[in-house]
């Protein structure tokens, strides 16, 4: 694999099951299945002006991962650093009515959750995968 | 009265970003959830005005991970009214050498803080009901 670096920005949304796997399933890629060519962009902080994410997402590539339609994550990387490498989302993958199925706490995760995890998380592969071969 | 808004950051680098989150849907979904609910702060962020009103005008509480503050500094921008401001980083200040864990899974001393802070944030809810029903 090329040395390259690719931002991955997960909405983490509170609200629903999507954002819980979208978070897990970034964190999964980023520290297991492309660790070291993947780095995690903290929304909130990318939203509330952070500087480093904010320049990182305009020098690198970056896949948004959204737990729903609404795209928070693919907005907020276009209103601040310009167009997104590629898209995920959640409810494209694994149904609108799971996604939008209630957040459950990390202690309350079952094995069912973590195949949605692995299912998105090898999406998310997919897309840095391609995105390092051109 | 409406019910109270909490709202983490959810930041997703570190462990306290997750004890955030954790203690706010242990708040929302056993501690208080006659009086309080979460709300999702990247739609109140970057959405559209559905999520703006989700906090503008609203009893707000912030809960953030670390001294950056995006909970708070986001939800006030949108109106939102931040009655408190918790933060995991000052909850960590009283358990010096605790290892929480990462931004995937806690430790169980991770989980014991997020769980005092979440009574922290409960008894501020119960305050701030009272508050208003003296008010009333």
């Amino acid at each position: 694999m090329p040395d390259v670096r690719i931002g991955v920005l997960s909405c983490s949304g509170e609200e629903c099951l999507g954002g819980t796997v979208a978070r897990l399933a970034t964190r999964k890629v980023m520290e297991e299945l492309r660790e070291g060519t993947t780095v995690s962009l903290c929304l909130p902080l990318y939203v509330a002006g952070g500087e480093e994410e904010r320049n990182f997402a305009k020098e690198h590539s970056v896949i948004s991962v959204d737990g729903c339609s609404k795209s928070c994550a693919r907005k907020a990387t276009e209103r601040f650093s310009g167009d997104v490498s590629d898209t995920i989302v959640i409810s494209d993958i694994l149904g609108e009515d799971v996604a939008l199925g209630k957040t459950v706490s990390a202690r309350d995760l079952t094995e069912e959750h973590y195949i949605m995890v692995d299912k998105v998380a090898e999406e998310i592969c997919k897309k840095v995968d391609k995105i390092a071969a051109e | 009265m409406s019910k109270i808004k909490v709202i983490a950051c959810s930041g997703i680098g570190k462990a306290f970003g997750l004890m955030a989150r954790e203690a706010v849907l242990k708040v929302t979904n056993e501690l208080n959830p006659q009086e309080a609910e979460t709300a999702c702060l990247a739609h109140i962020i970057t959405g559209d005005d559905e999520g703006k009103e989700k906090v503008a005008d609203q009893i707000c509480i912030t809960v953030d991970g670390c001294p950056a503050l995006c909970s708070a500094k986001s939800v006030e921008s949108e109106s939102g009214i931040v009655k408190a401001k918790f933060r995991v980083v000052d909850e960590m200040r009283n358990h010096r050498g605790a290892k929480a864990g990462t931004g995937t899974t806690l430790t169980e001393d991770g989980w014991k803080i997020t769980d005092e802070l979440a009574e922290k944030i409960s008894a501020k809810i119960t305050e701030l009901v009272e508050e208003a029903k003296s008010n009333a």
